[in-house]
């Protein structure tokens, strides 16, 4: 197929119509979709898949920017997964990421795409794995997927990255207890942004509650410890860092095998989603035919029949079909 | 209390409800500044005001009623206009004609790559020599612009914020090399990054380091240059942005509050500086509200002084250039801008103005050409000399409707102020990006006013003109500019002792990693003949480019269209073009080139986000390459062009090619908006564009063009 070979080979183009693909909501495209996507499993890459999250505020575009160009200006290959809220009446967006991620918007070794969350909870849209498949297969080295805000269901994020990261400010180790426990939880490098000017001792201080908090986490396997890392995303400070964490914490975790476990829970928890979702979507069909939710309320409100026997013969009703 | 309650006024009031049938508390109408616009105003109304001194005489505390005792009945307001384009001879031409038709003070508008510190010669800024201002490369061509033009004689306002140092430099040089001390120079620079920052985006460093330029000049030439104001406090891009007058004239306050703060920070004795602050502001449709603000300007900057702790009276007196509104110029029917500007002037008159631009009517489609700049001058020239309006001083005081705005603005301004002194100061909000946030919410709720019709503008949603005037537009070559400007700067660069601006510059960057002024190093630096580029390139080395972050509001302009037909049609299509497409329409809203007027394209991205689109921003100052590479790794369906500056004509048709590079076979529609002359429309059209929109097209028909547009490309597809 030729489509592929111009995704393998890097055509801009052709990843972009590709994640266009695997994003619609269109019946004939999500079989389109998941053929591809079962190609381009054949064809993997060496991606190392990195979740950053974090409050609004904290600059996490602007760390973005200034880590990426750290990356590019090494050669590597970066594409960026962003996720944007759409807005909940009118299903519109605004993507805007692009205005913070000025140098390495520009730059040929980067990958950009901007994706409206619509109505999916939690920063994750529908088709950011696949669309991470799309750019592991067009052999970009480093993924970025960045989510808005932070939020109990932004730990979906974690089952589609190698590393989870949450960007901080300074002066957030106060309102430690107040950060999703899951999400920190889940996080394997904490980043405390803003470590410049008059920010300076303060984002050493928050830094330090970082450390004193995970301490208490008890460590659940041989996985590599949590880090906690000071940078200016502004003055591109503790950059270095930042990879050379990013490379430890994957070499240990391939050493330990933990690497490996964690795709393959992923891969488990993908398969449970689509079995979940074909499931879903093939009784919601039963139920539209059957019609015998309607039937039996207007028996329950007549008095006829107790509400949970209803909705015993309902299922029973479904099962049988 | 005593008037409304009396007999008169109670019978007044039947009378009123009588005739209008409604009832007077419901009878006042609201200003875009949320005032209550009564329709009678008493005595009552003028008692009891806070800021506003009802006995009070021009050229006395408060200031309400004018800067100096005898205002125009002595000297007119001087007429300034501004203008520039292409080549600094071209530009001198012009304003030696204008001089001799009656001009008396010049105003430079410079080009963008000058503003944003770049020379001609420069890849990034290829569409734009030239084209909304005069490009000035080195002091050889602020010599050719001045050439004939005593300096000793003549007082010289510069727009200049961004490359202010290597600009104010090579004025200061080629006073020199005219024989006039800088001692002798008159005239005002603007300087006024604060603002560069909330709408107009031609800023070059980072806030802090931009500020300390301000106060540098500021130092400077509270030293050197007795005659010249420092900086021109300009609150006039605000309202061109789309501040309401209230945000306007809070923000510009809080500004001055700012540049004082940054010049005491230097040592300064408050009273060795301030009388040389100067301001600047629009003049708008809304003639009462815009003579008010001009008092209450006064007003409250003698408040604010005085609790500086200022002595000199002059430091208390807030002098303002104003110039009338290019937001309210519309394309449509373009004669009426006359008449528009007409009464703005006549507004800013009445409010008091030191000197005065008026726009011509043509500036909406393109820069002015020689007829057209005649009558926006012939504008003042008649209200000076043919209405009698310079025979009396402050002629509305005493007025209760104008006496009570004039308070009224004065109260929500000064609460603004405080607002932004809470924040700590200006440059803090504006690094939190309050007021830019603040002003687009306010821009954003005007475009859906004139969209839904709630305001009429008169040939543009109302009364449309059934033939539309032809007119005649002033086209500049902007090759032909640019090849002429780096030929001049390859000549210089050949003859010049290299070693000398070598030293020079390698000065200036000590200078400003050591924190001195660096007003000084810089004119040393433009007299060996550095290009404006390179002293901007050797600061930029010490302190960054500054590319900020842009927020955008959401919901503003939906909220003006619950129920409206038009918006909910756009709506629906756009649901049902999800439903069939599988995505929601995506379009991509840029701008292209050094123009950073970004009201237009943030309004634009706004409401068509309410209408349900995906909505791209790109970032601002982006090559057409840039836009073409975001445009393909979003598969967007279409790409929105914002322009303003003219360059257009270069910038459109190189996106048209980048985008061919990189996937040849591109669907990607692409539309285009702003001021386009009707002239190129056709060029436009020949390299493929889809729709052109110029100002004052109505957001929701547009909206719909484009999906319109979108869909038809895919349907052709399949």
């Amino acid at each position: 197929m030729q489509f592929v070979e111009k995704i393998v080979k890097g055509e801009r183009a052709a990843i972009a119509k590709a994640i266009t693909l695997v994003e619609s909501s269109r019946e004939n495209d999500k079989k389109e979709s998941r053929k591809l996507i079962s190609e381009l499993l054949n064809k993997p890459g060496k991606s190392i898949r990195i979740g950053f999250s974090g409050p609004p505020g904290v600059g996490k575009s602007t760390f973005i920017e200034s880590f990426g160009r750290y990356l590019v200006e090494k050669n590597y290959k970066l594409g960026i997964l962003a996720i944007d809220p759409s807005s909940q009446i009118t299903g519109g967006s605004i993507l805007g990421d692009k205005t913070r991620m000025i140098e390495i918007s520009k730059n040929p070794n980067t990958f950009i795409r901007s994706t409206p969350s619509r109505g999916s909870l939690g920063g994750i849209s529908i088709g950011t794995r696949e669309a991470s498949i799309i750019l592991d297969a067009a052999g970009y080295d480093f993924i970025f997927i960045e989510t808005v805000g932070v939020g109990q269901s932004e730990i979906m994020a974690t089952n589609l990255v190698d590393i989870f990261s949450l960007i901080v400010g300074p002066g957030s180790g106060d309102e430690l207890q107040g950060i999703k426990k899951g999400i920190t939880e889940y996080a394997d490098i904490f980043i405390v942004n803003k470590n410049d000017g008059d920010l300076k001792s303060e984002a050493s201080k928050t830094a330090s509650d970082y450390k004193s908090a995970i301490s208490y986490y008890k460590k659940s396997s041989e996985a590599a410890d949590k880090e906690v890392l000071l940078v200016s995303a502004i003055e591109q400070t503790g950059m270095e860092k930042v990879i050379e964490t990013i490379q430890n914490i994957v070499l240990q975790n391939k050493k330990n095998k933990n690497f490996d476990e964690r795709r393959a829970k992923q891969f488990t928890y993908w398969i449970e989603e689509e079995v979940r979702e074909i499931i879903q979507f093939s009784i919601q069909n039963k139920i539209k035919e059957d019609g015998s939710i309607s039937k039996f309320s207007q028996k329950v409100m007549d008095g006829e029949i107790q509400m949970f026997d209803a909705i015993e013969a309902i299922t029973q009703n479904l099962q049988n079909k | 209390m005593k008037t409304k309650n009396s007999e008169n006024y109670t019978k007044w009031q039947k009378s009123f409800e009588q005739e209008t049938k409604i009832d007077l508390n419901e009878a006042s109408s609201e200003t875009d500044e949320g005032i209550k616009i009564k329709p009678v105003y008493t005595k009552a109304d003028i008692e009891n005001l806070s800021f506003v001194d009802n006995d009070s005489l021009p050229g006395q505390l408060p200031y309400t009623r004018g800067p100096r005792a005898s205002m125009y009945t002595n000297r007119p307001w001087t007429i300034r206009q501004y203008a520039g384009f292409s080549t600094a001879e071209e530009s001198n031409e012009f304003y030696k004609k204008n001089l001799k038709s009656g001009q008396k003070g010049l105003s430079v508008a410079f080009d963008l790559p000058t503003h944003r510190g770049y020379d001609s010669d420069d890849d990034l800024v290829m569409g734009d020599v030239g084209k909304a201002g005069v490009a000035i490369d080195t002091v050889e061509d602020m010599k050719i612009l001045f050439n004939d033009i005593p300096l000793n004689q003549m007082s010289v306002s510069m727009t200049m914020n961004g490359a202010v140092l290597p600009v104010l430099s090579s004025f200061v040089v080629a006073g020199e090399e005219q024989n006039v001390n800088k001692n002798l120079l008159s005239g005002t620079i603007q300087n006024d990054i604060l603002k560069e920052f909330m709408v107009r985006n031609t800023y070059i460093y980072p806030p802090d380091p931009s500020m300390k330029i301000v106060a540098d000049i500021i130092e400077f030439t509270s030293k050197e240059m007795p005659k010249f104001n420092s900086i021109s406090i300009s609150g006039y891009h605000m309202q061109e942005a789309g501040a309401d007058n209230v945000l306007e004239l809070a923000y510009t306050l809080a500004d001055g509050i700012e540049y004082v703060r940054a010049a005491l920070s230097k040592g300064l004795d408050i009273d060795d500086f301030a009388p040389r602050l100067s301001f600047f502001f629009a003049i708008g449709t809304d003639f009462f509200m815009e003579i008010a603000k001009l008092r209450a300007a006064r007003t409250l900057w003698y408040k604010i002084m005085k609790d500086f702790g200022a002595k000199n009276e002059k430091s208390m007196i807030l002098r303002t250039h104003c110039q009338t509104s290019g937001v309210s110029l519309t394309e449509k029917d373009p004669y009426n801008n006359i008449i528009r500007t007409s009464y703005e002037a006549l507004s800013a008159i009445l409010g008091g103005t030191q000197s005065l631009h008026t726009n011509s009517f043509d500036e909406a489609i393109a820069l002015p050409t020689d007829e057209s700049a005649r009558i926006a001058r012939n504008t003042q020239l008649i209200l000076q000399n043919e209405t009698g309006v310079t025979n009396t001083v402050d002629p509305l005081a005493g007025s209760y409707f104008v006496e009570s705005l004039t308070d009224e603005l004065s109260k929500k301004a000064w609460e603004i102020i405080e607002e932004i002194e809470s924040l700590g100061g200006m440059t803090k909000a504006v690094k939190a990006g309050v007021p830019k946030l603040k002003i687009e919410e306010s821009a954003t709720k005007k475009q859906a006013k004139v969209d839904s019709g709630t305001r009429v503008v008169v040939g543009v949603n109302k009364f449309k003109n059934p033939k539309e005037p032809k007119v005649d537009v002033r086209v500049i070559d902007n090759n032909r500019v640019r090849d002429d400007q780096i030929k001049k700067i390859n000549d210089i660069k050949a003859s010049r002792d290299q070693k000398a601006v070598d030293k020079s510059l390698a000065k200036l960057v000590i200078a400003a990693k050591e924190d001195s002024n660096l007003l000084a190093c810089s004119i040393d630096a433009i007299k060996n003949r550095a290009t404006v580029g390179e002293v901007s390139k050797a600061l930029e080395q010490v302190y960054g480019r500054h590319f900020a972050t842009s927020l955008s509001v959401s919901g503003v302009y939906g909220k003006h269209f619950e129920g409206d037909e038009d918006f909910m049609n756009v709506a629906k299509k756009v649901n049902s073009f999800e439903k069939e497409n599988g995505r929601r329409p995506r379009v991509l809203i840029v701008k292209m080139g050094q123009d950073g007027h970004d009201r237009g394209a943030k309004i634009v991205a706004t409401s068509f986000a309410d209408m349900g689109f995906d909505v791209d921003m790109g970032p601002l100052f982006q090559s057409p390459k840039d836009v073409a590479k975001d445009a393909i790794e979003n598969d967007v369906h279409a790409i929105g062009v914002s322009t303003l500056a003219a360059g257009h004509k270069t910038l459109v048709p190189e996106l048209m090619k980048s985008l061919k590079q990189i996937d040849p076979k591109s669907k990607i529609v692409v539309f285009v908006g702003g001021v386009i002359p009707e002239q190129d429309y056709d060029f436009l059209y020949e390299n493929n564009i889809s729709a052109i929109f110029g100002p004052g097209s109505n957001i929701i028909e547009s909206a719909e063009t484009v999906i319109d547009l979108i869909s038809d490309k895919i349907h052709k597809d399949n």
